[in-house]
């Protein structure tokens, strides 16, 4: 099973990113996803973030967030998108609560993909 | 900063992840030629740049200056009229599309892309541009040469009358200079006769006019070496309403705003202050501000220069004669600021 295979058992919609970004390129898509590992690494938020100051965790997660949309990686796109919201609204206690949640699969598809590195 | 070198149009993509750089550059490669930046920063310095830039792609939340401040730098310095932007959005906050769009913004891409809707903003917009920016640049080009003809008209016009006049085309260079200098002072002294720099500039034009209605005047009566009787001075006056008439008669050919200058300084710059000039006597402020300073620098001009009824006055004793009022009564404010400028010119020369 190659890369984007894998990702399709993981919920990443392989086709839809093909055929709205990627030009059908298979390659190009593979490519892409190979940077993901080392941008997460720099942008990564942790749960034991300040509930007080998190600006910097709004920006960090925002930028997940358009990266992995870009990527269709839908798995963390739509919990991501659901962290910068609950954030901007004031709700740091229950971001915190989806990031704990994501963080594992954060790690299962960054793994995936770094097999194929 | 990364350059993909064609001689396409170029698009510079702004966003401080590389992976959506690259999808961009991916999507945009095969029609432009791409300039990644990564910060509001890096794409500043590409845009004040040598770079012919048709169309930014400006994410908005970046380290080091975000994309709002990227929008108020482009407003500062003019570039957001020639550049369309696009914001690249991951559905940020209104406020902050809103405030974008103020800043001139042209549209909205909201991450995730999509490859085909995209491109067929970005072409059709900069499509757009293209032919926005040729017009403009025709348009500028026919306004530079139709200046260009006004000028080179009321030039060709009044050296004809220069000619009649005996003159060498001296004389209306000195008023035209000289109703420049004093308009500029006059303006920057009284509130009431303020006026921009690009009026000043056309009442300067208009100025060497002022004098086209000699063109009608028998030569025997123009160039009459001895005193005017009172029936030659009659018509010697008569320059003033045959010159603005001649202008009437052309105003179709004229920029409105010169013809409108011309013909009131054509008319009415023998008018003065207390009512006892022509031919209208008009008095004080019922002669616009141009009429009455054309009138002092043509005094002034008249008396320092040779005539065929006279020898030339000393700069000095023109200046006496025209604050006595051996010439004429003048509004105070324009004395004033004759004086001034009389002792800046003199400073300048004694600084030469």
């Amino acid at each position: 099973m190659g890369l984007l295979e894998e990702m399709k058992t993981m919920g990443i919609s392989v086709d839809e990113a093909l055929v709205d970004r990627f030009m059908r390129n298979a390659s190009l898509y593979e490519r892409m996803l190979k940077k993901f590992p080392a941008m997460i690494k720099d942008l990564t938020v942790q749960p034991d973030f300040d509930g007080n100051d998190y600006t910097d965790i709004i920006e960090k997660a925002h930028a997940i967030k358009g990266a992995t949309g870009n990527l269709s990686i839908d798995p963390l796109y739509k919990p991501y998108t659901e962290i910068v919201n609950l954030l901007r609204e004031g709700k740091p206690e229950e971001a915190r609560e989806v990031l704990k949640k994501v963080l594992p699969v954060q790690d299962e598809i960054v793994q995936c993909i770094e097999k194929y590195m | 900063m990364e350059i993909e070198t064609t001689q396409k149009e170029t698009i510079l993509i702004v966003d401080d992840i590389e992976i959506n750089r690259a999808v961009l550059t991916e999507i945009f490669k095969e029609d432009y030629q791409t300039i990644e930046a990564c910060n509001g920063v890096e794409a500043l310095e590409i845009i004040n740049g040598e770079n012919d830039i048709s169309a930014v792609l400006l994410d908005l939340l970046m380290p080091e200056l975000n994309g709002l401040g990227v929008l108020k730098a482009m407003n500062e310095s003019g570039k957001i009229e020639s550049i369309p932007v696009f914001l690249i959005t991951a559905a940020d906050s209104r406020e902050m599309l809103q405030e974008g769009y103020d800043l001139g913004a042209i549209d909205v891409i909201t991450k995730p892309f999509m490859m085909h809707f995209l491109k067929c903003r970005v072409n059709n917009v900069i499509e757009l541009y293209r032919h926005r920016n040729k017009l403009e640049s025709i348009v500028a080009e026919q306004v530079k040469r139709l200046n260009e003809m006004n000028q080179s008209m009321v030039e060709t016009l009044a050296t004809i009358v220069e000619f009649r006049d005996c003159e060498s085309g001296e004389h209306v260079k000195r008023i035209s200079s000289l109703t420049r200098a004093l308009m500029a002072e006059v303006s920057q002294m009284y509130p009431e006769y303020s006026m921009p720099k690009s009026e000043i500039e056309k009442v300067a034009m208009s100025s060497v006019l002022h004098d086209v209605g000699k063109i009608s005047i028998p030569d025997q009566i123009l160039n009459k070496p001895g005193r005017l009787t009172n029936e030659e001075f009659e018509i010697m006056k008569q320059h003033t309403t045959l010159g603005s008439e001649m202008l009437q008669k052309i105003s179709n050919i004229m920029e409105d705003g010169i013809y409108n200058y011309s013909y009131d300084i054509c008319r009415h710059h023998h008018e003065r202050w207390d009512g006892r000039g022509y031919p209208d006597g008009l008095s004080g402020d019922d002669i616009s501000i141009w009429a009455q300073v054309v009138s002092v620098a043509d005094v002034y001009d008249a008396l320092t220069a040779e005539r065929v009824y006279k020898k030339a006055f000393s700069h000095e004793k023109a200046v006496d004669m025209i604050n006595n009022g051996e010439c004429g009564m003048f509004n105070p404010k324009v004395l004033k600021a004759f004086e001034n400028v009389i002792k800046k010119e003199e400073k300048k020369h004694s600084s030469v």
